[in-house]
Parts: C-alpha cells; structure tokens; sequence
C-alpha cells in the first residue's frame, strides 16, 4: 500500500513574464519610446542653437574688419569733419524752428500780413544766414575728402575680390586666368596720408568755424515773446557748447593713427551697444542692435500694457463674475483671437487701424494726449496695438487658469468673514494666483517680442531710435524691429556676407529673450507650487 | 473635557438651566438647487449662547441649511428659496434691505475642511478686520492676542506669528480659523463638521473651545460624530432626506427621543 505523495504545494507565481522586443522588455520599450521623444525635442533644440550660432558667430570676425577698414580707409576721420557738419546742421535746424515759431506768431490772428512779418524777421534771418555760411569751408573737406576715403574702401574690396577670383581660378586650375588678375596691394599709409596730410587746413576751417559762430551769436536780435526770447538764448548757448567743443575734435584729429588696431572686443560692443543699423550705404555699414531693440522693447510695452489690464480684467470676470452662459461665450471668443492669422492681423492694422489712429490723433478733445497728433499711420502705437490683440489670449488664458486654481475654500472663508466680491478679488485671489499671472504676463511678452508679421507691416520699419527728449511722443514714432529686419532683409542678403551674419545674430539675441522670458515664467510658477503646497 | 469614550454613548451631563432666549428662528423653510429641493419645510427655533448640533445621515441637507443662515448659499448658482424664512433677532435675512456682507460679519463660520489664507497666522485673524477697515495697529495686535486665546492657540503661536498660517497642523490650521471667525465677533458661529478632519486629541481641543465659547457666543454644529453631538451639544436637530425629523434637548434626542427613525440614527443602526 502506497501512500499517495503529499501533493505539490502551488507555486508562488510572482515572477515576472518576460514578453521582450528587441532584447528589451515591455517597459524599457515604453520607456524608450516616450525617451525617444523628449530626446528629439532637445536635439532640435540643441541643433537650433548650434545652428544659429555657427551662421552667426562669424560676424565678429567680419564685423572687426569692417571696422579696420572703417579706420585704415580714413573713412573714421573724415567722420570727425563729418560729424562737425551734422552737429552744425542740427543746430540750424533749431534755429530754422524758431523762426517759423516767430512767423507764425507774427501772422497769428489778428496779426501782420506775411510780407511784414518777414520783414520783421530781417534780424533773425541775418543771423540764420551768417550761421549757416560758417559751415561750407567744412562742408566741402568733407564731400572731397570723403570721396577719397571711399576711393580707399573701394578699391579695398575690389582687390578683394579679385583676391577671391584668383583663388577661385587656382581651385579649378585655371592656372593662365589666375596669373592674368593682378592684385595691387594698397599702401594704407601713404593712401591716408593724403587725407592726413592736409590736417593744417582742416585745423585752420575749424578755427574759423568756431570763431565764426562764436561771434555770430554774439549779438541777439529781438523776438516778438518772451518764450521765443528764450528759446533763442538756448540757441546761443548751445552754439556756445558747439564752438567750444570744435577744439577737442580738432585735438581728436590730430592724434588720430590709421595704423591703430582694432580690439576684437569692439567687434561685439559695436552691435551690442551700436546705435545705428546702417546697411548698404556709400559710406560706411553698421550694424548696431539697440535701434532694432529698442523698437521691439517699445511696441512690446505698448502691446502689453494694452493687453495686461485687458486680458488679466477679462480673466477675473470670467473667472469671478461672468455666469456660465457668459464664460460660454467670452472664452471660445477670446481664445479665437489667437487663430487669426497675424498676416491678416498686419493687413487690418494697415487698412483700418492705422487710419483710425491717426484720425482720433487729430481730433481735438484728444490734443492733450502726449504725442498726438501725429502724421504717420503706421508706427510704434499701431503695432503695439495689434501685438495687444495677438498677446491677449495667451494672457487671458494663462491667467485664468491661475485664477481657477485658487482653491474655492478660500473664496468661501473670505465671504463667510464679510468680505465683499472686490475684497475677495483683491486681497484673496488675486494674490494667491499672482505669481501665475505673472508667468502669464511673461509668456504674453514671449509671444509678442517672437511674433514678427504684425511688426513688418505695421511698425512703420524705419531704423532709428526714437527721439525719447520728448516723452510719450516717441511711442507714435516709427520703429523697426529685430523680428522684423530679419524677415525683411534675409531675403535679400548675400550668403555668407556679413549683413547675414549680422542678422543671425540679431536671431541670437532674440532666441536668448525668448529663452530668458521662458526660463523665468516657469521658476515662477515652480517657486508659486512650492509655496501653495 | 476628556477625549475618550470612544464607543458607547455617553449619557450628557444635565446643562445648567439657564433662561433661555431664542436668536434664530426658521420658519417652513423649502431650499432647492436648481430643480433638486434640498430643505421641506423645516421649522426651527435656535436658543442664543447655547450649541445646536445638527445631524442625520449624508446628504439629508445639514449643510445646505447651515450655509442658509449666513447667506453663503447665495454665491452658488441656481439656488432659491422656495418658501419660508429665516429670522435673526425677529429680522428676515432674506430681505430686500438685508445686505449679505453685513449678516456674515455677524454670522461667523468655521468649515469642514480647515482653510487659513495663504498668509501670516496674523494676517490671517485679523482679514475680517482688515476688510472692514481697522488699521490700528495697536487695536489689532489686542484683538490677534483675544482672539487666538479664544481660540486656546495663542500659547502655540505667540512666537511665531508672523509664519505662514498653512505651516500649522491640522488641529492647530481649524483653530485659527476659528480664532479668525471669532475676530469680528460675530453673534453666531457657525460650524460645518470642524472635526472631521482631526486627530481625537484635536478634536477633545476644539470640543473644549466650544464649551467656552458659548458663554459668548450662538454656536451650531453640524456633526456626524454622535458622541460630540452628546457632549457639546445642549439642543439637537435630527435631519432625514432633507425634513426635520426631530428637535429636542440633547439628552432626550439620545435617551429618549420620540420618532422611531431619530432612534434609528442614534442607536447606529443605519445612517
Ligand atoms: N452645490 C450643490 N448643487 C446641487 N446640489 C447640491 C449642492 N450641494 C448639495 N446639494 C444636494 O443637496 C442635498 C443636501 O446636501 P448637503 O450638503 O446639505 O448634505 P449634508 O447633510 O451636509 O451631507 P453630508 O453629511 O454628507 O455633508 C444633497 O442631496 C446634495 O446632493
Ligand atoms: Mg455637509
């Protein structure tokens, strides 16, 4: 009799089934293919970045030598002479405004006829003419001592790019093409020294100038008001200022090397710190970012503090008062702003907005307003205006999120303590999300410095900086941006040519805003988490 | 006040018999949200300075009927009142010349879940001030000191007043907030299940509390807890899907009530 063997106790199944793709097993799969993903999104930022800096990065290189020969063609001290001509010219034109000041305030109402006035002015005019007299000596070193320095620059390139021919030649074997180019080497010395050379009269056209205007507003005529009266004696001490400062540039010139290097960090202080973007001019090429910086910081400023009170009000109604119909409606309809494309944003702002602006500028219960009326349909305030529109959604939606995210308890304790709906609003709600709404704002920036379109079209694309002693006024002038001379110009440039590279710098600089705005949105919101938890 | 008896009921000690005056009174009150009624005709007369709880089992409309009180049911959407009043002090808090704001500065609340401001333990009792508009600063630091010793939190936080008040424990986050309801002494408190979320020695605190405040104050407390309903309590409502079921002294709603289902509930056998 066989005792029946004590059965197999089950086994304890928790191994784990190994299904396996590729030697990897089902997680590692999953794993890897979302990995996969995110890997991509770095690489192509990564790819971006080098990208941007390897088409950029050049520019320095180009940019110092552009500048050397800005130095070794004479160009950088002819622009003393020339700079002394435009600081004259400005003075004129301060004069010029006064005597239309004085005209109109002879001819006002009730005033004399037009001839009378004129001859009323004889003084002033006197003086008008003897100080734009003093100048011409001035004025002609500059036009023949300017072709000069351009003859220099010129044939500076020309032999650069017989240079380039040759190379070119010799690289196909054509051996006979490339002997028959002859590359003349320039001797910068003694090309300058023929500008140089004639410093004793530039020196003694100086002296004269300054004695010149110096004596010219010796003597002031009279002026119908006080304030006239006034500005003239501005005139003068100004005119003072200038003449006393010509002996500095005179001093400026005398010292001057042709052969002095150029740092290589002037390279980029140039375009960082340069206040002209000056691109295929007879004269000289800058490429300085603030014009285009200040421009974009601009329209951006006026875009968002358009759509701050805008979008963050818009939120808080929503969030706060609106019933649930309303949200219905407002949200979808806020939100559907974001799908216009900006093209058709640009074209309205040239067709409608622009006109509309500049006819409520001229109406006159708005004359008080600083800057208006203005003349110039498309400008900073029109493209800030639109970017209002495009960075309204962005900000209303964020911010609204933020506001949701409050939790309703503290709502609840807020009312249960007395407090009416705006309390609740101001010191409970508002607070507990702001951080939220201030990445919201951030991000709303991000959208309108990146967004490039409505600023081509409607920003007015002139390159300067605005005139900022007059206040607001700035605000309606035109400007141009960095997203917009990129969109504008790169379709134009020579690969490879400096102006490119310029602008892919300009995209640098942008991408690292970009970047930086981003960068600080999500610390904030990440320092806000820490806090509420 | 010892935080024991965990399982039996303990039988309420006799309250010391006061005169009685009655503050709150509801009258054939009918609630709804929306469509769905929430209240059938509930009529009630509320002592001052002594605790009412209010019990029966989830969703029978104890909270509605709290939240009724000081109004707070007017911020959800959809609510009416379809029938009844509520009076405070002989006056309808539904009227037309009754501001809502005013009545909750009079009528205090505590809820379930504790919910200090995300700001300073200061900040936090005095925002009922604040809003009203005292800025004395040596008024408010008095009123910070009463009223966290009202709220028996003063000794915790002396040191440390000016920390944020969600850094606290649970028990101690519940009692400012009562420190907070009470800073602008409000006649009635009113309490959502303020222990619910409390270890039972938190709990034994805030049942202390209660004991004290009622000197000062009308206090009404929704609980599910029939051994706090048995000590804190002086009156006791018992609700049912929404009707009144039954309302009496504590002592005969647990010894000897009169309906079939309040003895039910009590006993624990549903709910
Ligand atoms: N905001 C609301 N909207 C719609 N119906 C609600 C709302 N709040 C409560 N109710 C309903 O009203 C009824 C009473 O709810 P109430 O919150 O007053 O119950 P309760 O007695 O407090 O329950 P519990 O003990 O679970 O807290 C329930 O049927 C509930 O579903
Ligand atoms: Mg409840």
């Amino acid at each position: 009799m066989s005792v029946p063997p004590p059965a197999k106790a089950p086994a304890f199944a928790i191994h784990r089934r190994r299904t396996r793709i590729l030697g990897l097993s089902l997680d590692q799969c999953i794993q890897a293919f979302f990995g996969g993903h995110a890997l991509t999104a770095v690489i192509v930022l990564t790819l971006i970045t080098v990208f941007l800096f390897k088409e950029g990065i050049d520019f320095f290189g180009q940019n110092r030598e552009n500048l050397r020969i800005y130095r070794q063609s004479g160009m950088e001290y002819v622009d003393v002479l020339r700079e002394l001509e435009r600081d004259h010219t400005s003075l004129t034109r301060y004069l010029y405004d006064i005597r239309l000041r004085a005209l109109q305030h002879l001819t006002g109402p009730g005033g004399r006829s037009l001839p009378e006035a004129n001859a009323a002015l004889a003084d002033l005019d006197a003086l008008v003419e003897r100080f734009g007299d003093a100048v011409v000596p001035i004025r002609g070193f500059v036009s023949d001592y300017g072709e000069v320095a351009v003859g220099i620059k010129t044939r500076f390139i020309e032999n650069q790019d017989f240079a380039e021919a040759k190379r070119q030649y010799l690289a196909a074997g054509m051996v006979a093409e490339a002997e028959a180019i002859t590359v003349a080497p320039i001797d910068f010395k003694a090309e300058v020294a023929a500008i140089t050379g004639a410093f004793p009269e530039f020196e003694a056209g100086g002296r004269d100038l300054a004695r010149e205007v110096a004596s010219t507003v010796q003597q002031l005529p009279a002026l119908p008001t006080p304030e006239l009266q006034h500005r003239l004696e501005r005139f003068q001490q100004l005119a003072r200022e200038y003449a006393a400062s010509i002996d500095g540039r005179l001093e400026q010139m005398r010292t001057w090397q042709w052969d002095r290097p150029v740092p290589a960090t002037q390279a980029f202080t140039a375009f960082i710190f340069g206040r002209q973007w000056l691109t295929a001019s007879f004269w000289q090429d800058w490429y300085g970012i603030v014009p285009l910086f200040v421009g974009s910081l601009m329209v951006s400023a006026i875009a968002l503090s358009l759509a701050v009170p805008l979008g963050i009000g818009a939120a808080i109604y929503v969030n706060q008062f609106a019933s649930r119909r309303e949200q219905q409606l407002i949200k979808p309809t806020i939100e559907f702003i974001s799908a216009i494309p900006s093209v058709v944003l640009g074209f309205f702002g040239i067709a409608v907005l622009g006109q509309a602006l500049r006819a409520l500028s001229q109406a006159e219960w708005l004359a008080w307003v600083p800057g208006f009326p203005f003349a110039e349909r498309l400008n900073a305030l029109t493209a800030g205006c639109l970017l209002a529109l495009i960075a309204v959604p962005t900000i209303f939606t964020l911010a609204e999120d933020a506001l949701n995210n409050v939790p309703r308890a503290f709502r609840e304790a807020s009312y249960a303590l007395g407090a009416s709906r705006l309390q609740t609003i101001l010191r409970i709600i508002v607070p507990a999300s702001l951080s939220g709404i201030i990445s919201a704002v951030l991000l709303g920036l991000g959208r309108v410095i990146g967004e490039t379109m409505v600023v081509l079209l409607c920003a007015g694309n002139r390159i300067a900086i605005p005139d900022f002693t007059q206040g607001l006024t700035a605000f309606v002038q035109p400007v141009h941006t960095m997203t917009g001379i990129i969109a504008q110009e790169m379709g134009e440039v020579v690969r490879g040519s400096i102006h490119y590279r310029a602008l892919f710098v300009v995209g640098i600089v942008l991408f690292f805003v970009a970047l930086l705005i981003n960068f600080l949105a999500q610390k904030i919101v990440r320092r806000h988490r820490i806090s509420i938890g | 006040m010892e935080p024991s008896a965990p399982l039996a009921i303990r039988v309420p000690a006799p309250r010391d018999v006061g005169a009685t005056s009655t503050i709150i009174e509801i009258e054939d009150f009918n609630f709804s949200y929306g469509a769905k009624q929430a209240l059938f005709d509930v009529n009630l007369k509320l002592d001052a300075r002594r605790v009412t709880a209010f019990i029966g089992p989830s969703g029978c409309g104890k909270t509605t009927l709290l939240r009724c009180l000081n109004r707070m049911n007017d911020l959800i959407d959809g609510t009416v009142i379809n029938g009844g009043r509520i009076r405070i002090h002989g006056v309808d808090i539904n009227g037309p010349e009754v501001d809502a704001i005013e009545l909750r500065k009079r009528v205090g609340m505590v809820f379930q879940k504790s919910n200090p401001f995300p700001k300073s333990i200061y900040e936090n009792v005095i925002y009922g001030l604040r809003i009203q508009g005292v800025g004395s600063k040596s008024r408010l630091d008095e009123i910070v000191e009463k009223s966290l010793r009202g709220a028996a939190l003063w000794d915790e936080v002396k040191d440390r007043l000016h920390e944020s008040g969600v850094g606290l424990s649970g028990g101690q986050q519940q009692r400012l907030c009562i420190a907070r309801a009470i800073a602008v002494q409000p006649e009635v408190i009113l309490m959502d299940e303020p222990c619910s979320a409390l270890d039972p020695i938190a709990t034994a605190k805030v049942e202390e509390l209660i004991h004290d405040l009622k000197k000062d104050y009308t206090i009404i407390i929704v609980t599910h807890s029939m051994q706090q309903a048995a000590r804190v309590s002086d009156k006791t409502a018992f609700f049912y899907l929404g009707r009144l079921v039954e309302y009496d002294d504590t002592q005969t709603i647990f010894m000897n009530p009169a309906n079939p289902q309040t003895e039910a509930y009590v006993s624990g056998r549903f709910g």
